[in-house]
């Protein structure tokens, strides 16, 4: 392979430190979108150094078998997200407000874009109120489209402990949501 | 709608501003420089100039264990060096054409003008070393005390390389108190 993968580059950069410059260079953007549909840009845009800073100091500890660092890349963001979780909180309920918008822009019968209205604001609760661990698995797992194995890589986690993670994350999701209309929404 | 799916419908982009990458950029590439600074050399670099470089890099090796750093020589068009770095410890030492930057080598100047102090951790086995690679012994190992308010007990030689310059070598061997 003439590409170096990114365990080699890491590899590299122990000996020669501007050699990780590269490693930005090929995952910043995914990461600064990833922040961003997390906690916002303003947060994102503030992150997104401090993250591969903290990466570049960590990097002896880097298990040189994985190939990508993306998803190492993800589990430091988990980590610098939790001190962001109110930021967090408010974007998900304005991106629930959004989402009933759009269904109810969707011209389709006046009741589902009540129940819209409804629903979301309730999975956005839902969302807030799962443990950290369960939460992160899901939204790594949901919006980021990682596999269990790279969920797994970025929270230092078996991948059975991945899957169990996700089914209790989605059964407390069920749970939380109940039968649609049939539950008050709970205010916040 | 499965709870998986309605979870996926509140993913949402954020806009960024175009700069937000090269931002991120500058700090980390500040932290890279931070790390590989220190690795750039001592703030103070002596430059010994010698007439013949080439003799002097392997004389300085053999006889007093220093090293050369391999990145630092330069070489003219025409093979010869122009200049080249030695280290030893943390410390460095440039070394240069004689009559360059004014600096005369005491072969032809007759005179010292300078000595260089080195630290090492055994001044007997150094001694020895030096010896056998020829050196000129200019004042033997001796210990001595100096100090002003505190005291210090070293032990040194003093040596002259191949074009006179002079080296003094010492071993920290320990405080004196003042009761001595």
């Amino acid at each position: 392979m003439s590409f170096p993968s990114d365990a080699e580059v890491i590899g590299r950069s122990l000996g020669e430190p501007e050699a990780f410059g590269l490693i930005y260079d090929r995952h910043a953007a995914t990461v600064l979108r990833f922040l961003g549909r997390r906690a916002g840009a303003e947060v994102a845009e503030g992150l997104v150094g401090e993250l591969f800073r903290i990466a570049f100091e960590r990097r002896k500890t880097f298990d040189s078998n994985r190939p990508s660092a993306l998803p190492w890349l993800y589990g430091i963001g988990s980590n610098l997200l939790l001190k962001h979780r109110r930021g967090e909180a408010r974007r998900l309920r304005a991106s629930a407000r959004m989402a009933a918008g759009r269904e109810a822009a969707d011209g389709r019968a006046s009741a589902a874009a009540l129940d819209a209205r409804v629903l979301f604001p309730r999975v956005a609760d839902a969302i807030e109120s799962l443990p950290d661990g369960e939460r992160e698995a899901l939204l790594l797992f949901a919006w980021e489209d990682l596999s269990y194995q790279s969920v797994g890589e970025a929270l230092e986690l078996p991948i059975g402990t991945v899957r169990s993670r996700l089914n209790r994350a989605r059964a407390h999701l069920r749970e939380l949501l109940g039968p649609v209309g049939k539950r008050r929404v709970r205010s916040r | 709608m499965k709870p998986l799916d309605l979870a996926k419908k509140l993913r949402r982009e954020a806009a960024f501003e175009p700069a937000a990458l090269d931002r991120g950029k500058a700090v980390l590439m500040a932290a890279i420089r931070q790390e590989v600074a220190p690795k750039r050399g001592p703030t103070i670099v002596p430059q010994v100039p010698y007439q013949d470089i080439s003799a002097a890099l392997s004389f300085l090796e053999r006889a007093f264990g220093f090293r050369e750093i391999p990145t630092a020589r330069l070489v003219s068009a025409d093979g010869v060096i122009d200049h080249a770095m030695v280290e030893f410890g943390d410390g460095v030492i440039g070394i240069g054409p004689h009559g360059h930057h004014g600096a005369i080598s005491p072969k032809s100047g007759g005179i010292e003008s300078q000595y260089i102090s080195v630290y090492v951790d055994d001044v007997d086995a150094h001694y020895q070393r030096a010896v056998a690679a020829g050196v000129r012994i200019a004042n033997g190992l001796r210990d001595y005390v100096w100090g002003d308010r505190t005291y210090e007990a070293h032990r040194t030689y003093e040596a002259l390389d191949l074009e006179g310059h002079r080296w003094r070598f010492h071993q920290w061997i320990r405080e004196v108190p003042q009761s001595e």
